[in-house]
């Protein structure tokens, strides 16, 4: 292949252009380089990029909203949606809380909890192949139905709405929160030594094995093609339904990841948890590149959003002299910016 | 020679409505027939029923001499059947390779074999006559007539001996119709694949056809091979022979 000269003529910018992840690129540069100018003029410069506490502050967030942004951004590639996310992860909390309370051993309750909201993503993915409704308005039903569900049972059982699960969660030898074994392995965080909450590290993890799944196997390849032109994959012997019921059981269970873990390190379930993380997530995923039609977009696209999204929304806090309304019509502007920028890069593919 | 395909007295019937009626035709390999008939004379219900889509309500279909009885699309395909539709079911974001491998990619382990694959990709069109520089490429930057032929390419790699061209020509240019008919041509010459050319380009079919079948109104009106078929007549048989003649007294008694 290196022996075909006209491949010169495509040249490295016109390659790098036909990545999705390219507009992320230019938004995360900015993003970081207006933060970095701002908290220098206020000299909040340190605390939010040096000091270990103002990095957690934005690291962690970009984690939370990176996790949910990969299932976000593979649902969007294969030409889906999932508005229920966030209220997947209350679920998954008061779900994981309750086993708890009811004396089911720790590891078992996890096990537990990660069937049950599996088995919620194949319902909905069901639905939404063998109906044919567009899944915001299936997975808009389930925004209100995982939370409702989940307040409706600790209310029935427990009589409370937050559920305090603190006194299940044995106190580690050496003191701090999270503390039996298993919590140490699947929740370890900063009493178990470690910088950041245990988000970051599966964070980390799960991208690489997703952005590997997406481009280097034939189910990475699947998810493109049913969300670019279902009927065309059908024809060619691609499983749409199966594939796309995949995806909504990976949304879901990485909802569940996220509700688990933040019982984990805060000891309580709160029926508020993941309240609009949805949105976030999505938005991340639009920043990153994916196309709301399907069939475009890259899992490192999101999580170069998730971290455009974590770096605006805490480093706001350290530029006292700007509004932290302005934040939410800043991050407005960037969601409407990048989805012209995406749009405009995608059409130079198509064009060539 | 035994034809690749022939069909033998095909009717098929959807409720009252008769969309096929005693449909007699043979198709050789390595040569091109051309399949010709204006909308609604039963072309696409022809398509279905060699796909594998429909079963006829009368007659057989051989393929290579025996009689076979297609329940899915699926049996069609790996009995040598390759279908090349109108819509060519690509996907213009993915990359040539991906194209080409969509559905029935090569593995190495759990992972994709890009190497392997780009390889032969370029192999694959090349011998149809089309150089791929770079099949990494999205397919949004190859023309209409380089996507009809990596839909052709892909049908033959994946063991069509039958290939059923669907008004491969319709939706193209002047320029890319020539490129396609050129694709077209090229596969004839690979010699042991018989392709039904579906058409109602008349000009088309005579440049290529090696035999011919005119579709009217759900029946075959004449078939045979060029020799056989008087080739000034090709017009209006297409729109129906006798039709055209009462069409022209009409106009002249004006």
């Amino acid at each position: 292949m290196a022996s075909d000269e006209r491949i010169r003529d495509i040249g490295l910018i016109r390659r790098s252009i036909s990545r999705p992840e390219l507009g992320s690129v230019f938004g995360l540069i900015i993003i970081v380089i207006t933060f970095m100018t701002l908290t220098s003029i206020s000299g909040t410069f340190g605390a939010m990029w040096l000091n270990p506490i103002g990095i957690q502050a934005w690291v962690e967030l970009a984690a939370f909203v990176g996790i949910l942004a990969i299932g976000a951004s593979l649902l969007m590639i294969a030409g889906e949606f999932d508005l229920s996310m966030g209220a997947n992860i209350a679920l998954a909390g008061h779900s994981f809380a309750i086993f708890l309370l009811f004396g089911v051993p720790i590891e078992l309750a996890i096990i537990l909890t990660f069937i049950e909201l599996a088995f919620l993503g194949f319902i909905i993915g069901v639905i939404v192949v063998r109906t044919g409704l567009p899944s915001f308005i299936v997975t808009l039903a389930f925004w209100f139905a995982s939370r409702g569900f989940a307040v409706f049972l600790s209310q029935t059982f427990f009589n409370q709405s937050r559920l305090s699960v603190k006194a299940n969660l044995k106190p580690p030898p050496g003191g701090g929160e999270d503390p039996t074994l298993i919590d140490n392995i699947f929740a370890f965080d900063k009493a178990f030594g470690v910088p950041f909450d245990a988000e970051v590290y599966y964070f980390i993890i799960l991208v690489f094995i997703v952005a590997f799944i997406t481009n280097r196997t034939p189910y990475g390849n699947w998810i493109y093609a049913s969300g670019g032109d279902p009927v065309a994959a059908r024809a060619v012997g691609v499983p749409v339904a199966r594939v796309k019921i995949s995806l909504f059981m990976i949304s879901t269970s990485l909802a569940c990841l996220l509700g688990i873990l933040t019982v984990m390190t805060s000891g309580a379930s709160d029926p508020k948890a993941g309240d609009f993380r949805e949105l976030h997530a999505i938005a991340a995923a639009v920043i990153g590149g994916c196309a709301l039609t399907g069939g475009y977009g890259s899992v490192v696209g999101a999580v170069l959003g998730a971290l455009i999204f974590a770096i605006a929304s805490r480093g706001i806090n350290f530029v006292p002299f700007i509004d932290n309304n302005l934040f939410r019509v800043m991050l407005g502007m960037l969601i409407l910016g990048s989805a012209l920028l995406n749009q405009f890069l995608r059409d130079r593919i198509v064009k060539g | 020679m035994i034809p690749s395909i022939e069909f033998r007295g095909v009717s098929k019937f959807f409720g009252n409505i008769i969309a096929l009626k005693d449909i007699s035709f043979k198709v050789f390999k390595g040569e091109i027939t051309a399949l010709l008939g204006d909308n609604g004379a039963g072309k696409s219900t022809l398509i279905k029923l060699l796909s594998g889509v429909h079963i006829p309500s009368e007659g057989e279909i051989l393929l290579s001499g025996e009689p076979v009885n297609f329940k899915s699309p699926r049996q069609a395909v790996s009995a040598g059947i390759g279908t090349v539709y109108q819509d060519l079911a690509l996907q213009p974001l993915m990359s040539v390779t991906r194209n080409f491998f969509l559905g029935r990619e090569i593995t190495k382990g759990l992972f994709l074999n890009m190497p392997l694959m780009n390889t032969i990709t370029k192999k694959e069109m090349a011998k149809l006559g089309i150089d791929v520089a770079d099949p990494t490429q999205p397919i949004g930057t190859m023309s209409g007539g380089q996507r009809q032929t990596l839909a052709i390419a892909r049908a033959i790699y994946f063991g069509a001996n039958v290939l059923i061209l669907d008004e491969p020509t319709s939706a193209l240019g002047q320029k890319q119709q020539l490129e396609v008919l050129r694709t077209i041509k090229k596969v004839k010459e690979l010699g042991d694949i018989a392709i039904i050319f579906i058409t109602h380009n008349d000009m088309h079919a005579k440049l290529l056809g090696d035999r011919f079948a005119f579709l009217n109104r759900g029946k075959v009106l004449a078939e045979g091979s060029r020799d056989e078929i008087d080739m000034n007549n090709l017009r209006p048989l297409m729109a129906g022979g006798a039709e055209l003649e009462k069409l022209e007294t009409e106009f002249s008694g004006r």
